[in-house]
């Protein structure tokens, strides 16, 4: 087992698919198990492959594994080349911290659906199409050329479609699964147009490396290059809920729980990250504009994104608004060029954000109920629950030393190094306010009075099947944030500590700065220890303030209005557009031409008909006469 | 020898004839008969021609047989559905026939 065989990850859960897809009402548990099986012998593999990675590697250079099969091949006649479409998987670094987030959150996830799916008409169907989802992210994930990328792209965006609208019985949720589905198809179109680029003026081939090498060589233009580069960067707005294609995200929480904790935090949104950090030598040859638009959309999705979380109610929104906070700051570290950064926020994000939506998923469970106006004081019923959420809060606000924080700080770092004070200093107040929502989010539903007694008495704590992935993913979250030490690196087998792993120039050690840490510790811890004073017992203080700068809360209530823009867009621009197309398509195309033509035919037929009157003589009549018309003409012709 | 022009033009009043009378009777027997003349009037070209221009070869004369072995079918087949058109409607006159049409 090595590199070679990394095929075998994403085929696995395909294989697995496949069975369910068409035996799967027939198995026993309607196959659930069959689906974690697939996912957790994915899980597994990773391993060897890692092994065989850091065994071929010397010291910190990385030997990347790289295997293909040609799948279609053509001649091209008019540029005398062929045309050669391949699959093929390529193992890096990069590709393993990605395999390694996305299998074991998978399976975390699948094992905790079984008790929170339970007794669902469609429980089969779910299991299935986590499959499909695990293989197709995979498949994105170690996809060696662009075009197998964008297949595994398209692929988990139609996953998350049919899970967002899982319970499609609910209009709002159907209405949900189109929206996300759309808003990403709209930066999609941008990928496949980068990809395109970079396949006309390049090398005649999609393989990743090869254009990177291409490029690095100056075989594209300058303005070419950034051109395509920032239509590629669309692809991973959409997908990773960029501002401005941020709306789709906070809507996708109609979908289960564990859905949102797979799909919508830990795995399919950061396929935008994911992507942004493989295509970065390209946006490093490309004009700095390429990455300065990054930095931008990262910093202002951050602000929106944690603004907008202080005044949702629903704790999934709460949730959702600081999965974008968290991809944003993604996106700020890849604008600074700071992939291991970028990456290592996203494995330890993929684990505490996890953690927040299952735990979450757990107070949904057994309150049936997900606005935190009528929750509260649940940590008496729910110990552990509320312990792993006080975990999965912590790491997020970034309190030492908790996994949240040292990724952040290294993000922090770079930001600091690389970019203008400004940036710096607005990632800074962002933490404050992520300090203060995610401690409201921690009040409001755990601590304090119980604000619907029925509800409170209904709640329990879950079960096992629910509670043994939260433990383990609070474990993880809680020290998963230690490979930045380089001896734990060293413990753990590697050369080094996390950025000696990941890395896209060179290794560096780990770096910790103190006057950063402390800064940030202070903003942060001074934003949840804000946040408890205004939001503790009956949150009179939050109340007071709300109704003080009431505008204020209601364009934040009101996100921004960026859903009435898009709305009021649709319904003045695109509908009217589509209404004008519609009406050219009915009237000229379709009466007049289609119609047209076929009532020509008609009415010459109906009137041609009458011709045929059924009396022999006049038939000899017409015959006579034909021939002496012919006659006539050939005799007039031929003089 | 009897210059060509003589068939040619007994061949054309023989087909005036015979269409003059499928234009202008109405009895389906006497079509039938004019239709006879006019395909006679045919049989005469095809044996002139076929003398005159390649007397070696009996080609055209073989043709006209043909169209007398045809025409004399051909009027069987009339005939008969003559016959059963007179015994089921009683008559006899084409233009009485004028169902078969839209």
């Amino acid at each position: 087992m090595g590199m070679d065989q990394a095929w075998l990850i994403p085929a696995i859960p395909a294989a697995a698919f496949a069975v369910l897809l068409i035996f799967g009402p027939y198995l026993p548990r309607k196959g659930d198990w069959l689906a974690i099986a697939a996912i957790g012998a994915s899980f597994v593999l990773v391993f060897p492959i890692l092994a065989d990675l850091l065994d071929q590697a010397d010291g910190t250079t990385y030997v990347a594994g790289e295997k293909a099969w040609e799948w279609i091949s053509f001649d091209l006649a008019a540029a005398g080349e062929t045309f050669n479409i391949e699959i093929g998987f390529y193992v890096d670094p990069i590709t393993i911290v990605m395999l390694a987030v996305v299998t074991l959150v998978a399976l975390m996830v699948q094992v905790y659906s079984i008790a929170y799916m339970k007794g669902d008409p469609r429980y089969g169907w779910y299991f299935t199409v986590m499959s499909l989802f695990a293989a197709s992210m995979l498949l994105l994930v170690l996809s060696n050329n662009l075009l197998l990328l964008y297949a595994g792209w398209e692929a988990v965006g139609f996953c998350s479609f049919l899970l967002i609208g899982f319970w499609w019985e609910k209009r709002s949720a159907a209405e949900a699964a189109k929206k996300a589905f759309i808003t990403t198809r709209i930066g999609d179109i941008g990928l496949l147009i980068g990809i395109i680029m970079l396949w006309l003026e390049g090398p005649n081939t999609f393989n990743i490396q090869e254009i990177i090498a291409f490029a690095e060589e100056g075989g594209y233009g300058d303005t070419y290059l950034t051109g395509a580069v920032l239509f590629m960067f669309m692809g991973a707005l959409g997908k990773s809920g960029q501002f401005p294609l941020h709306v789709w995200l906070p809507d996708a929480m109609e979908g289960p729980t564990p859905v949102s904790a797979l799909i919508h935090a830990a795995t399919m949104v950061v396929a935008g990250v994911y992507l942004v950090a493989r295509m970065l030598p390209l946006f490093e040859v490309a004009d700095p504009i390429a990455l300065d638009v990054v930095l931008v959309v990262g910093l202002t999705t951050v602000m929106i994104s944690a603004t907008m979380g202080l005044a949702a109610t629903d704790i999934k929104r709460v949730i959702a608004y600081s999965t974008l906070n968290s991809l944003g700051l993604m996106f700020v570290a890849l604008g600074s060029s700071a992939v291991a950064a970028a990456m290592l926020y996203l494995f330890v994000h993929g684990f505490f954000k996890a953690l927040l939506f299952l735990s979450a998923g757990s107070v949904i469970h057994a309150t049936e109920e997900q606005d935190m106006r009528r929750l509260g004081g649940l940590a008496a019923k729910m110990p552990i629950t509320a312990a792993m959420f006080a975990i999965g809060t912590l790491a997020m606000i970034g309190i030492i030393p908790l996994s949240g924080f040292w990724a952040k700080d290294e993000v922090l770092i770079f930001a600091e190094e690389e970019q203008h004070i400004i940036v710096y200093l607005v990632l800074l107040s962002s933490l404050a306010i992520t300090g203060l929502y995610m401690t409201r989010l921690f009040l409001r539903t755990f601590l304090f009075a119980p604000r619907e007694q029925e509800t409170y008495d209904h709640a329990h704590e879950s079960g096992l099947l629910m509670t043994v992935p939260l433990l383990i993913l609070g474990l993880l979250a809680t020290v998963g944030g230690f490979v930045v030490f380089d001896e734990v690196g060293e413990a753990l087998g590697f050369p080094g500590g996390f950025a000696q792993f990941v890395f896209l120039h060179r290794a560096h050690e780990f770096d910790f700065q103190f006057d950063t840490a402390i800064t940030s510790s202070v903003l942060a811890g001074g934003g949840a220890i804000v946040g408890w004073i205004l939001w503790q017992n009956k949150a009179e203080l939050a109340a007071s303030i709300r109704d003080r700068f009431a505008p204020v809360a209601t364009l934040l209530s009101n996100r921004y209005y960026v859903d009435e823009i898009y709305q009021f867009a649709i319904d003045r621009i695109v509908l009217v557009l589509g209404s004008i197309i519609a009406w050219f398509d009915r009237v000229v195309v379709n009466d007049g031409g289609v119609n047209g033509a076929a009532n020509i035919g008609y009415f010459a037929g109906f009137e041609a008909k009458f011709l045929q009157s059924g009396r022999l003589p006049n038939y000899a009549l017409a015959i006579v006469g034909g021939i002496l018309v012919l006659s006539i003409a050939m005799l007039v012709t031929q003089v | 020898m009897i210059p060509i022009d003589n068939f040619l033009v007994l061949s054309a009043i023989l087909f005036s004839l015979g269409m003059y009378g499928v234009l202008a009777r109405r009895n389906a027997v006497l079509i039938l008969m004019s239709v006879e003349l006019m395909l006679q009037a045919v049989v005469i070209n095809f044996v002139a021609f076929a003398v005159y221009l390649n007397p070696e070869t009996f080609t055209g004369i073989i043709f006209g047989i043909f169209v007398i072995v045809i025409a004399a079918a051909e009027v069987g087949l009339a005939l008969a559905i003559i016959l059963r058109l007179f015994r089921n409607r009683q008559i006899s006159n084409v233009d009485e026939a004028d169902l078969l049409k839209w």
